[in-house]
């Protein structure tokens, strides 16, 4: 277990804990609901099922639309919740049956082992120089590779490595050369007890898998990427230093986004819009122009979603650098001999005839699915879900926070599509009406 | 002096580094008097770095830390904390800013960038030199809010407060509480009706003693600072006589004859000048329009026990901790003649439309005409390539859209011809679009510069414009009706409450938050909150998301009773100040006022006095002191004077 304070990781010996409130997910939306309470003088244990805090944010580049540096907004934050007294985190953990418990709640949570001792691991990275394993980085979404012995990424929170035992050897190697002796494969699963009165569901958004829009051939070939990896490639934590093809290494010079890819499409079983994917697409092509001055990008898009304060702006901000905007749905693409690919679409603005352009890096600005995890919270009381699986909100309007059990609350990206501003509010929201049900209790 | 002095300097991943050689800045800071540690770290703020200068600073003993990374506004508490946890006092901790000033600014120059990155950090390490440990000190705060404007994110906002333990005062303007959400019959997503919605959360306010309804209320005065701000606020009559018999009044209202344009239904209808808002307001006390009413003696005579109108405007003065805003919007009216409006017959508004819907019965009619075909033209006063409003007013796609929808629910065959630029039903409320796509409504789409044409030609309303999904065809339709789908603009008398409230308004002229991510509902006055429309275009359920969310950061800054205010304000020498009162004159925060100093009883002088508790430390006052009496803490002479050292020496 992970303490608040790093400096004396206070081992918890019993298997009974007992907060205010839990928060499940430790994104933006985690993040921002457990400061409000912690603030409040509650006391909060926020579960992340990932080896680090951070969710997507801690990712990106830029953020639309003032285009702050995003790990340099995420950082204060995520230092903050860290160490405030009142919120203690447990990572690499996860939620199981909550259930009524006269008049607050009850959970089990289980903590995974990551095989490394918290409270003595440095971060120093030797036991990563000495793994012979290497597998996909998740956290640059497969474009690099990492270790089976591993730190998350640099701006992890806590910043301690981990074993991915899935894929290690066992070998011994890291074992070996860890200076504090850190690494402990006889770790085992941790299971606690929790009473909380009130509960904060933030598991934030899953990525529509791109191979499963199967003409746009992702996966298959090398050109084709999704929009998170250009995000990755255009962050200040990228992992190459420049923006390059996958197939060969070159500076491309003519990059096509694909718009809606994933969304607003039955065909793939999720009709709604996802309501960041225009935007967050055209932040990444104002990148591109000012990291590779010479490319030309085009957005291929059937509206262009620009809703928010200062979005609207932002898109002509975009126009009038010279992004080029075509409306029109890709029906297929195909690729070339040199890796180029032959986008084929029905082009809206010419009577709607198929037309072909070619471009050398295509990038499907994938749109987001529900986090299916939150039924599995609930077993013996099952919440509500919306017809798409997102979280029903049952008071839309009036309580947007508020879900089918008393005492849970939603926040961010777990009702549905939202962009970080509506993240962080949506969060406030579940904060506020989480401070107000615990006082009703007493 | 501080004399053992750690030094970091941030890559910032490469933010920095790509721009500023941080490796030079290093070698050469190193040389500093006083500095026994200096390093470089890929990211300062990261959890690992963090522990190291904890461990930095414990092993060395060290006595001032300074970072070189980012500004401050994002990091200066997360070091100052680590200067805490490491047992260090905060405030011997300074950091400067080597990304927005230096690798930023100047991409184009990384040998300048550095050299002036290498000034920057020494000036730091000057001021450090000289920082004094200090102690931030607390005021008592009152657990009160004011919040103003109920519509649905000020009711709103005010319950949660209430459950959260904040007493409450609530100001509506009008004698009516609601704003404008009574006024849109049924409503996305749900479908449930405004007026239902404003009745519910009356009665939740009426539940809670903690807060206090005003209405017919303004703010005319706010003075004072977070934790105790005061308020003057008017209340005008409604000049009903309080507990009336109200048959009688229902009497008085049917013999009254005057009528005036009824603008809860947009002007659609008349009213009478005694008058509720609509059948079902809130409170459910009529008022009358004064100004308009001009009854003979018989009519007060004989109605002297419902009607009054000797009643005067009183005043209230309250004493509060916090202040939210929610003075929500007002609904774009077009200009005279832009597509047609109050020129071509049968032109009008979405928010005529939506009262159209209420106030018809089984079939839609206007002008007496029924309505079968709608032409509905989007981002009427939105999305202006030349007028003022730039921004897209976010509800209004899938409000008309919904319009449409309820439509062809209660009439029967009415049918939609959409005219727009991007459909932006997001998320979603995208299943509305296809829904009223499926049932058979037709979308076409303009470009802006080639705006739709609406006009009366031959006795006939038409509308012509080029479909760009067509080939840039020109259609021509001939609708029983046009619908502008306006958009949401500032209110106009809101520059009056930010005038009293000094709350600062963005280039769209909707109250500005301080930032769009990290502090999206507080303003950069302490203790003042934006929510709801009055911040910028939202829907409902993005209005009440806000709401709560000021409701949350306002109950978290006052609950505990006192706030921690930072110790960095001015102090005045008492043996210096000769109160000339320059600086009093000078300070934009009247902060300073005079007191008698009378050090060993004798006969004192008059000297300037600080108010702790609204002195921001902007340093205004002490450059015009003319006997250098003010220091300012955290920057005093000592401190700026070896600062300037720092900036100038050679590189
Ligand atoms: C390519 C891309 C670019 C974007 N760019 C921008 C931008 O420029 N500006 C902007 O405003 N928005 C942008 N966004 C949107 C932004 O990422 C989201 O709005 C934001 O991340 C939502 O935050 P969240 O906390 O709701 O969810 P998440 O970030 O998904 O966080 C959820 C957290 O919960 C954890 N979790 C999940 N399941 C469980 C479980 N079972 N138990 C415990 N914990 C769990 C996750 O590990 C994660 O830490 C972008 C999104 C993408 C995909
Ligand atoms: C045509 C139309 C249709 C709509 N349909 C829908 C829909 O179907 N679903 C949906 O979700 N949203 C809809 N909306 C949006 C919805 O109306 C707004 O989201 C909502 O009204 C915002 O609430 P608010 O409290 O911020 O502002 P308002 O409703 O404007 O309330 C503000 C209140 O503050 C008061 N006030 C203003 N200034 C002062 C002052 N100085 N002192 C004291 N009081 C003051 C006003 O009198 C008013 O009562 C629609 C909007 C329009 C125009
Ligand atoms: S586990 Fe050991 S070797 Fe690996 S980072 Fe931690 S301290 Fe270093
Ligand atoms: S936000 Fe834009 S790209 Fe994303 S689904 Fe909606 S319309 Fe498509
Ligand atoms: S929401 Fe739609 S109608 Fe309203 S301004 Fe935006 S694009 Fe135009
Ligand atoms: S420092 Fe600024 S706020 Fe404080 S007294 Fe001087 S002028 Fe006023």
């Amino acid at each position: 277990m992970m303490n608040n304070n790093m400096n004396s990781p206070e081992q918890i010996s019993t298997n009974k804990l007992e907060y205010d409130v839990l928060v499940i997910g430790g994104g933006i939306a985690g993040q921002e609901a457990s400061l409000n309470l912690a603030n409040n003088g509650f006391k909060v244990l926020m579960v992340e099922k990932d080896l680090s805090i951070g969710g997507k944010m801690i990712h990106l580049s830029k953020v639309f639309p003032t285009l702050d540096c995003s790990a340099c907004i995420a950082t204060p934050k995520i230092s903050e919740t860290a160490r405030n007294p009142n919120i203690t985190i447990m990572t690499y953990s996860e939620v199981e049956d909550i259930k009524r418990n006269g008049n607050g709640l009850k959970a089990m949570v289980i903590e995974k082992p990551r095989y490394v001792k918290a409270d003595l691991c440095t971060g120093c990275p030797i036991c990563e120089e000495k793994c012979p394993v290497v597998v996909e980085d998740e956290y640059n979404y497969g474009l690099t590779g990492r270790k089976a012995a591993f730190i998350p990424f640099d701006l992890a929170s806590p910043r301690i490595a981990a074993i991915d035992i899935e894929n290690c050897t066992l070998c011994g190697a890291c074992e070996r050369a860890c200076p504090p002796n850190a690494i402990d494969f006889s770790m085992e699963k941790k299971e606690f007890e929790l009473s909380v009165k009130s509960v904060i569901i933030a598991t934030g958004f899953e990525l529509f898998p791109a191979e499963k829009k199967k003409e746009y051939g992702f996966g298959q070939f090398k050109n084709v990427i999704h929009s998170m990896q250009m995000d990755r490639l255009l962050a200040p934590t990228r992992p190459f230093n420049n923006v390059l093809r996958p197939s060969d290494g070159r500076m491309p010079d003519n990059i096509a986004y694909v718009l809606c890819t994933g969304s607003r499409d039955l065909s793939v079983g999720n009709p709604i819009c996802s309501q960041i994917c225009c935007m967050y697409s055209i932040k990444q092509a104002q990148l591109l122009l000012g990291a590779l001055p010479m490319t030309d990008v085009t957005i291929y898009y059937i509206d262009i979603r620009a809703f928010g304060k200062g979005f609207d702006e932002f898109y002509e901000q975009g126009k009038s650098m010279g992004v080029e905007f075509i409306k029109g749905k890709i029906a297929k693409i195909e690729e070339k001999e040199n890796g180029n690919l032959t986008l084929k679409y029905e082009d809206f603005e010419n009577g709607g005839k198929t037309v072909e352009a070619d471009h050398d890096l295509v990038v499907l600005s994938v749109g987001i699915l529900p986090n299916k995890d939150v039924s599995g919270f609930f077993k013996s009381e099952p919440i509500a879900l919306d017809i798409h699986q997102y979280v029903k909100q049952e008071d839309e309007l009036m309580s947007p926070a508020k879900t089918s059990i008393e005492g849970v609350f939603v926040a961010g990206t777990s009702s549905g599509p939202m962009d970080i501003p509506d993240s962080i509010l949506s969060a406030g929201a579940a904060s506020a009406e989480a401070a107000a049900f615990i006082r009703s209790l007493k | 002096m501080k004399e053992k002095i750690g030094v970091y300097i941030c890559h910032c991943g490469g933010n920095i580094s790509d721009y500023v050689d941080v490796e030079k800045v290093r070698d050469v800071v190193e040389k500093e008097e006083g500095v026994v540690l200096s390093k470089t770290t890929m990211f300062a703020c990261a959890d690992s770095a963090q522990k190291e200068i904890v461990n930095d600073i414990k092993e060395n003993n060290l006595d001032a830390i300074v970072v070189a990374s980012c500004s401050p506004k994002l990091h200066l508490s997360t070091f100052r904390n680590v200067a805490e946890r490491a047992g260090l006092n905060p405030y011997n901790y300074v950091q400067a800013n080597i990304r927005e000033q230096c690798s930023w600014a100047h991409t184009d120059k990384p040998k300048e960038a550095t050299e002036k990155a290498i000034r920057i950090v020494r000036a730091c390490v000057g001021r450090v030199r000289y920082s004094e440990a200090l102690e931030p000190f607390t005021i008592p705060a009152a657990n009160i809010a004011l919040i103003i404007g109920a519509g649905v994110a000020g009711m709103r906002s005010a319950i949660s407060l209430a459950d959260m333990g904040t007493h409450v005062y609530l100001i509506e303007k009008s004698h009516f509480i609601g704003g404008r959400v009574a006024q849109m019959g049924e409503l996305f997503s749900t479908d449930e009706k405004g007026e239902e919605i404003i009745s519910d959360l009356y009665d939740e306010i009426k539940k809670r003693d903690k807060i206090q309804l005003f209405t017919g209320a303004e703010v005319v005065s706010v003075s004072g600072s977070v934790g105790d701000y005061k308020a003057q606020i008017n209340i005008r009559p409604r000049y009903i006589v309080p507990d009336c018999d109200m048959n009688k009044l229902k009497e008085a209202i049917a013999e009254c004859k005057t009528e005036i344009p009824d603008e809860f239904n947009f002007g659609l209808t008349q009213k009478k000048v005694i008058y509720k808002a609509y059948e079902n307001c809130r409170p459910e006390i009529p008022a009358i329009e004064k100004d308009r009413f001009n009854p003979d003696q018989k009519f007060l005579e004989k109605y002297k026990d419902c009607i009054d109108l000797e009643q005067k405007t009183e005043t209230l003065n309250v004493n509060t901790g916090t202040v939210i805003l929610s003075t929500g919007f007002d609904p774009y009216e077009p200009e005279d003649g832009e597509y047609g409006y109050k020129k071509a017959e049968n032109v009008i508004t979405l928010q005529q439309l939506k009262r159209l819907i209420e106030l018809s019965n089984g079939k839609l009619e206007y002008n007496n005409r029924e309505i079968k075909n709608i032409v509905y033209v989007y981002c009427v006063g939105s999305r202006q390539k030349e007028g003022e409003n730039k921004y897209c007013s976010r509800y209004c796609c899938t409000a008309a859209i919904h319009a449409a929808l309820l439509c062809r629910k209660k009439f029967d065959s009415v049918r939609g011809f959409h005219l727009y630029r991007d459909i932006r039903t997001y998320g979603k409320h995208e299943l509305l679009f296809d829904e009223v796509s499926r049932q058979g409504d037709i979308f076409f789409r303009f470009n802006e510069d080639e705006s739709p044409v609406v006009e009366t030609a031959n006795g006939k309303l038409q509308v012509k414009f080029r479909d760009i999904l067509t080939n840039n065809e020109e259609v021509a339709i001939e609708p029983d009706l046009v619908v502008l789908v306006t958009g949401m603009i500032p209110r106009k008398d809101s520059s009056t409450v930010a005038g009293i409230l000094k709350t600062p308004v963005g280039s769209d002229k909707f109250f500005n938050e301080v930032h769009p991510k990290l502090r999206p509902v507080e303003t950069v006055i302490d203790g003042m909150y934006i929510c709801g429309t009055c911040q910028g275009p939202k829907n409902i359920t993005e209005s009440i998301t806000s709401s709560l969310s000021a409701a949350a950061k306002s109950n978290s800054l006052i609950n505990k009773g006192e706030i921690e205010l930072e110790p960095t304000i001015i102090r005045i020498d008492p043996e210096a100040c000769e109160w000339c009162d320059k600086c009093a004159e000078i300070c934009p925060f009247d902060s300073i006022t005079k007191t008698e100093y009378s050090p060993d009883g004798q006969k004192g002088k008059t000297i300037a006095l600080v108010n702790e508790s609204t002195c921001k430390g902007c340093g205004m006052c002490a450059p015009v002191c003319p006997t250098d009496a003010i220091d300012i803490i955290g920057y005093t002479n000592n401190e700026i004077e070896s600062m300037i050292d720092g900036l100038i020496k050679e590189v």
